[in-house]
C-alpha cells in the first residue's frame, strides 16, 4: 500500500472521528485565543507608550513656558530653579521603554514579570520599585497567560496524543493487524505513514495559525526572519514529540498502554522535570532579597554624602578625569556649592556595583537552568521562543542595561554642566531633551 | 459493599505494576514534601537574616532628624510561610521586599520569578503540583476499566447473579479508587505533620484539615466520574479517552482561559494611570475642591487657635511635623480609596473565577488549596495591608517626634536620639487567621460539594440501566 493510499485512509479515519476533530478545533481556538492575548498585550504596551509620550510633551511645554515667561519654575515650588543644570535635567522628562516586538503574539514570555517603561532620573536604578510588573492579579500571573507558546508547548503534544493514541492498538485489539502488515508490507512504514499524515496536518494548521498571528501585529513587515525562526523551532518541537510517540506506538501493544505511556512521557517533560529543576534551583539559590542594594541605597549614600569635600572631589576626579578641565575646577566656592548634586554620580557607581552582583547571581541561576536543558526540553523550547520574541530574561537584562546607560549619561552631563557652571536657557533645555530622548 | 471494596483492594495489592507505581509515587510525594519544607526553611532563614540586618541598621541610628529617618525608612520582607511548602500559590510571582517610608506607599518588588529565566510553567515540585495534576490521573488510570473489564470478562454478570446490585458494585469501585487517592493525600499530610511537628498549631491543623477535605471531594469527583464512564461506555478505551479529555480541559485548558478572561472583564488600571490618579487626588483633594494649599491653611488656623497664638513661630511645637502627618493622613485616605478600588477589582476577578467552578471543579480545588495553605492573593493582600498599617504607625511616630520632640517650626536640624529609634517597633507579621478570610472559600467548597453530589447522583441514576454484558 502506498503512502498516498494510507494518507487517504487516514483522512477518512480522521473525518469520521469526532473526538479528534473536536480536539483539533479546540487546539486551533486556544492558539488563536493565545495569539490575540499576545496582540492585546502588544497594543496595550504601545498605547501606554503613546500616553507617556504625550505626558512628556506636556511636561516639556510647561517647563518651556517658565523660560518664556522669565520664571525659574512653578510659583508654589520656589526652590525649583530650571536655569540650573540639576533642575533643568530633573525636569527634562525621559522614559526608557522596552518596546515590544511584533512577534510577542507568539510568546509573551516574561513580559508580565517586569515593568516595560521607566522614568529616568540621575538617581534611577534598574532595580527601582517602578521596574516591577504592571498592576495585575498575581493568581493570573501565577497560572500564566494562555499565549501561543503555551498552546505549542503544552497543548500540541496533547493534541498529537489524541490524534495518534489508537494507531496500531485499535487494529491489534480488533484482530486485523496481521492483515494490515500483509497489505502494507512493512509494519514500520505503515506506522510512519500514518504518523506522518498527522504531522503534516498539524504543520499545516500551525503555519495557518502562525500566519494569522502575523497579521495581528504586522510580523512580516518588521520581523520576518523571526517568524521563520519561530516556525523552525515549532516544527522541531513537533517532530520531537512525533518521534517519541512513534517509538511508543512501535513498541507498545494496545491503545490503553499507548495512551498511558504517552501521557506519562508528557507529564514527565511538562510537569515533573521542570518542577523538580525549579525546586532544586530555589534551594540552591534562594530568592535574592536585595539587601546589598538596600545597603547602598541608604547607608552607602549617607556615607558618601558625609565624606569630606576633598575626598568627594578626589573620587569625582577619578570617575571623570576631565572634570579638572572644567572652568570652575579651581573655584572652590562653586565646587563646594554644587558638590552636593554631583555626589549622585558616586552613589550611582556604588549602585552599579551592587546591581552587578545581583545580575551575576541571576545569571548563575540561568546557567544552572541551561545545564539541565538536555533533560528538560520544554524549558529549552520555551526560552528559545522567548528569546525569538524578545521576551526572555536576557531581553529584560538588556533593557536594564540600557536604563543604566541612560542614567550614566544623564549624570555625566549633569555633573559636567554643574562644574562648568552652565546657566540653562530655553535652547539648552531643549538640547537636554533631545540628548536624553535618543 | 465493604466486602467488594475489600476484594478490590486485594486485587490491587496483588498487582505488581500497581505496587510498583504506588511505591514510586509515594517516594516522589515524600521527596516533594521534604524539598518543599527544606526550601521554605531556607527561604525563611534568608528572610530572617535580611530582617535582622535591616532592623539592626535602624536601632543603630545614633541620632537623626525624624523626617530624614522617614526618608531613610525601613524594609519589610515577605515572610516564608510553612504552609506554603505544600502549596506555594502566588508566592513565586509576587515580590518579596517592600520599602516603608514617608510620603509614599511603595509596591512590593523583587519576585522570585523575575530573577531568572522561565523554568516551570506549573511551579515547583510542591505536593500541590502532584496532588492536583498527577494523583487525579493515577485515579483515572485505576478506574477507567474498573467496570468495563468486569463486563468484558463476564464477572459482572456473575457478581450480580450472586446477589450484588449494580449500583453497589459501581459505588464500591468508586470508593476503592477514591480511598487510594485519600491514602496518598493522607500520606502527604502525615509526612508534612511529622516534619513540622514542633510548629503545628490548631490553625495549621484546621487549615490542613480543610485542605484535605477539598482534595478528598475533588478525588471523589474524579474517581466517581471515571467509574461512571467505565460503566456507561462500551469499552475501556472510550472511558479512558473521555476522562483524559476532561482532565485536559479541566486542568490545562479552562483555568488558563478563564483566568485570562476575568482579567479582561474586570480591568485593573495601568500603573501609570493609577499613580497619576493618586497624585492628582493628593494634590487637588479627593473631591477635587480641596487642594493641598487650602488644607495647609486650614490646619494652620486650627493649630494656632488651639494653642492660642498668632503665628507659627510662637507655637511651642514644630508645626512641620503636624503638617507632614496631616499630609500623611490625607495620603492614607487617597491610598485607601485607590487601593480599595484595586482590591475590589481583584475581588471581582476572584469571584468570577470562582464561578468557573460551576463547570470546572479543578478551579475550586486550586482556590481552596492555595487559600487554605495561606498562599493565595487574598492572603497576599492581607499581608500588604498589614505592612501599610505598620507604615502608618511608623511614620506617625516619626512625625510626632518631629512635632513634639522639642523643636520649633522650621527647625530641621533637631535630631532624635538612639533611644527613640529603638522605641519604634519592628514590623511584626501576624499570619492571617482562616476565620477572617474563610468566607472567600465558601463558594469553592460549596461547588466541590455540589460536584460531588452531582457525580454521586450520576452514578445513582445514570447507571441503573447499564448493560451487564
Amino acid at each position: 500500500m502506498r503512502s498516498l493510499q494510507i494518507f487517504i485512509y487516514e483522512w477518512k479515519h480522521f473525518t469520521r472521528s469526532p473526538f479528534k476533530i473536536v480536539a483539533l478545533i479546540l487546539f486551533i481556538v486556544a492558539s488563536m485565543y493565545g495569539l490575540h492575548n499576545g496582540a492585546d498585550l502588544y497594543e496595550k504596551q504601545n498605547n501606554e507608550f503613546e500616553r507617556l509620550t504625550q505626558e512628556t510633551e506636556t511636561e516639556i511645554k510647561t517647563t518651556l513656558s517658565y523660560f518664556e515667561n522669565g520664571k525659574k519654575g512653578p510659583d508654589e515650588r520656589p526652590w525649583v530653579d530650571n536655569t540650573q543644570p540639576f533642575w533643568a535635567i530633573y525636569n527634562a522628562p525621559t522614559y526608557a521603554f522596552k518596546t515590544p516586538s511584533p512577534t510577542i503574539v507568539y510568546a509573551i514570555g516574561q513580559t508580565e514579570q517586569y515593568g516595560f517603561y521607566k522614568r529616568i532620573n540621575t538617581w534611577s536604578n534598574p532595580y527601582d520599585a517602578d521596574m516591577t510588573q504592571e498592576i495585575s492579579n498575581p493568581e493570573r500571573i501565577q497560572s500564566g497567560t494562555l499565549d501561543f507558546s503555551f498552546s505549542i508547548l503544552f497543548l500540541l503534544p496533547l493534541l498529537l496524543l489524541v490524534l495518534l493514541y489508537n494507531i496500531k492498538g485499535k487494529e491489534e485489539e480488533q484482530g486485523f493487524l496481521p492483515l494490515i502488515f500483509v497489505q502494507t508490507g512493512s509494519k514500520n512504514w505503515w506506522i510512519v505513514s500514518r504518523t506522518a499524515f498527522y504531522t503534516l496536518l498539524l504543520l499545516l494548521v500551525l503555519v495557518g495559525v502562525m500566519v494569522y498571528g502575523a497579521t495581528l501585529t504586522n510580523v512580516f513587515k518588521a520581523n520576518a526572519d523571526s517568524f521563520w525562526s519561530i516556525l523552525i523551532y515549532v516544527t522541531i518541537y513537533l517532530l520531537f514529540w512525533v518521534i517519541i510517540y512513534f517509538l511508543i506506538l512501535k513498541y507498545s501493544k494496545s491503545t490503553v498502554s499507548n495512551t498511558l505511556l504517552m501521557i506519562g512521557v508528557w507529564l514527565l517533560f511538562a510537569f515533573i522535570i521542570p518542577a523538580t529543576i525549579q525546586q532544586w534551583i530555589a534551594i540552591e539559590k534562594p530568592t535574592n532579597l536585595m539587601v546589598d542594594l538596600i545597603d547602598v541605597k541608604r547607608d552607602k549614600t549617607s556615607e558618601i554624602n558625609e565624606q569630606s569635600k576633598a575626598l568627594i572631589n578626589r573620587q569625582m576626579f577619578e570617575l571623570y578625569p576631565k572634570l579638572k578641565e572644567t572652568k570652575t575646577f579651581k573655584d572652590t566656592t562653586i565646587v563646594r556649592k554644587r558638590g552636593g548634586y554631583s555626589t549622585n554620580a558616586l552613589v550611582t557607581i556604588e549602585m552599579k556595583n551592587a546591581t552587578k552582583s545581583i545580575e551575576e547571581d541571576n545569571n548563575a541561576k540561568n546557567k544552572l537552568v541551561e545545564t539541565t536543558y538536555w533533560i528538560n526540553p520544554i524549558t529549552f523550547f520555551q526560552n528559545k521562543l522567548n528569546k525569538l520574541t524578545n521576551t526572555h530574561y536576557e531581553d529584560y537584562e538588556s533593557y536594564r542595561n540600557a536604563i543604566q546607560k541612560s542614567v550614566d549619561e544623564r549624570t555625566k552631563i549633569m555633573v559636567f554642566d554643574i562644574w562648568n557652571d552652565v546657566t540653562v536657557d530655553k535652547e539648552k533645555y531643549l538640547e537636554y531633551n533631545k540628548t536624553f530622548s535618543k | 459493599m465493604f466486602q467488594i471494596i475489600k476484594n478490590e483492594w486485594r486485587f490491587l495489592l496483588r498487582s505488581r505494576i500497581f505496587l510498583g507505581i504506588s511505591i514510586g509515587f509515594i517516594a516522589i510525594l515524600i521527596v516533594s514534601v521534604f524539598l518543599g519544607n527544606y526550601q521554605t526553611q531556607k527561604q525563611d532563614q534568608t528572610q530572617t537574616n535580611a530582617k535582622e540586618h535591616v532592623r539592626q541598621q535602624w536601632v543603630s541610628i545614633d541620632e537623626m532628624n525624624p523626617h530624614s529617618a522617614a526618608h531613610y525608612g525601613t524594609y519589610v520582607f515577605k515572610p516564608a510561610n510553612l504552609l506554603s511548602s505544600l502549596d506555594e500559590g502566588v508566592n513565586s510571582v509576587t515580590g518579596n521586599v517592600l520599602r516603608v517610608e514617608g510620603h509614599v506607599q511603595n509596591e512590593i518588588v523583587h519576585s522570585e520569578a523575575s530573577q531568572m529565566q522561565v523554568v516551570s510553567r506549573f511551579g515547583k515540585l510542591k505536593s500541590s503540583l502532584l496532588l492536583q495534576y498527577i494523583v487525579p490521573l493515577l485515579l483515572i488510570f485505576l478506574a477507567f476499566n474498573s467496570v468495563s473489564s468486569e463486563k468484558q470478562s463476564g464477572r459482572l454478570k456473575l457478581l450480580i447473579l450472586q446477589g450484588a446490585k449494580p449500583i453497589q458494585l459501581i459505588l464500591s469501585k468508586t470508593f476503592s479508587v477514591w480511598l487510594y487517592g485519600l491514602l496518598l493525600l493522607l500520606f502527604v499530610i502525615v509526612v508534612y505533620g511529622i516534619l513540622n511537628l514542633q510548629s503545628l498549631t490548631s490553625e495549621i491543623l484546621f487549615r490542613t484539615g480543610l485542605f484535605f477535605l477539598s482534595y478528598a471531594l475533588y478525588y471523589f469527583i474524579i474517581s466517581g466520574l471515571t467509574v461512571f464512564f467505565s460503566a456507561r461506555w462500551q469499552n475501556a478505551t472510550l472511558a479512558l479517552t473521555s476522562m483524559l479529555g476532561i482532565w485536559i480541559l479541566w486542568t490545562i485548558f479552562l483555568p488558563n482561559v478563564l483566568m485570562s478572561s476575568v482579567e479582561k472583564w474586570h480591568q485593573l488600571p495601568s500603573r501609570n494611570e493609577f499613580q497619576t490618579a493618586m497624585d492628582e487626588d493628593r494634590s487637588k483633594g479627593l473631591d477635587g475642591h480641596n487642594p493641598t494649599d487650602e488644607r495647609t491653611k486650614a490646619l494652620e488656623e486650627k493649630v494656632l487657635k488651639e494653642y492660642k497664638v498668632d503665628s507659627l513661630s510662637q507655637l511651642p511645637i514644630n508645626f512641620d511635623g503636624l503638617l507632614m502627618q496631616a499630609d500623611e493622613d490625607y495620603g492614607n485616605k487617597v491610598w485607601d480609596k485607590h487601593f480599595g478600588n484595586n482590591r475590589n477589582v481583584l475581588q471581582e476577578q476572584k469571584q468570577s473565577f470562582q464561578l468557573g467552578g460551576i463547570v470546572n471543579p479543578f478551579i475550586s480545588l486550586q482556590n481552596t488549596s492555595m487559600g487554605f495553605m495561606a498562599s493565595d492573593n487574598v492572603h497576599h493582600q492581607e499581608f500588604l495591608l498589614q505592612v501599610e498599617n505598620y507604615r502608618r504607625v511608623f511614620i506617625k511616630m516619626l512625625n510626632d517626634e518631629h512635632a513634639f520632640g522639642g523643636s520649633k517650626t522650621g527647625n530641621w536640624g533637631k535630631n532624635a536620639d538612639n533611644a527613640f529609634f529603638r522605641s519604634v517597633p519592628d514590623f511584626d507579621y501576624k499570619p492571617t487567621q482562616l476565620s477572617v478570610v474563610f468566607s472567600n472559600y465558601m463558594l469553592d467548597l460549596a461547588l466541590l460539594a455540589f460536584w460531588s453530589v452531582l457525580v454521586f447522583a450520576l452514578i445513582l441514576f445514570g447507571t441503573k440501566k447499564i448493560e451487564i454484558l
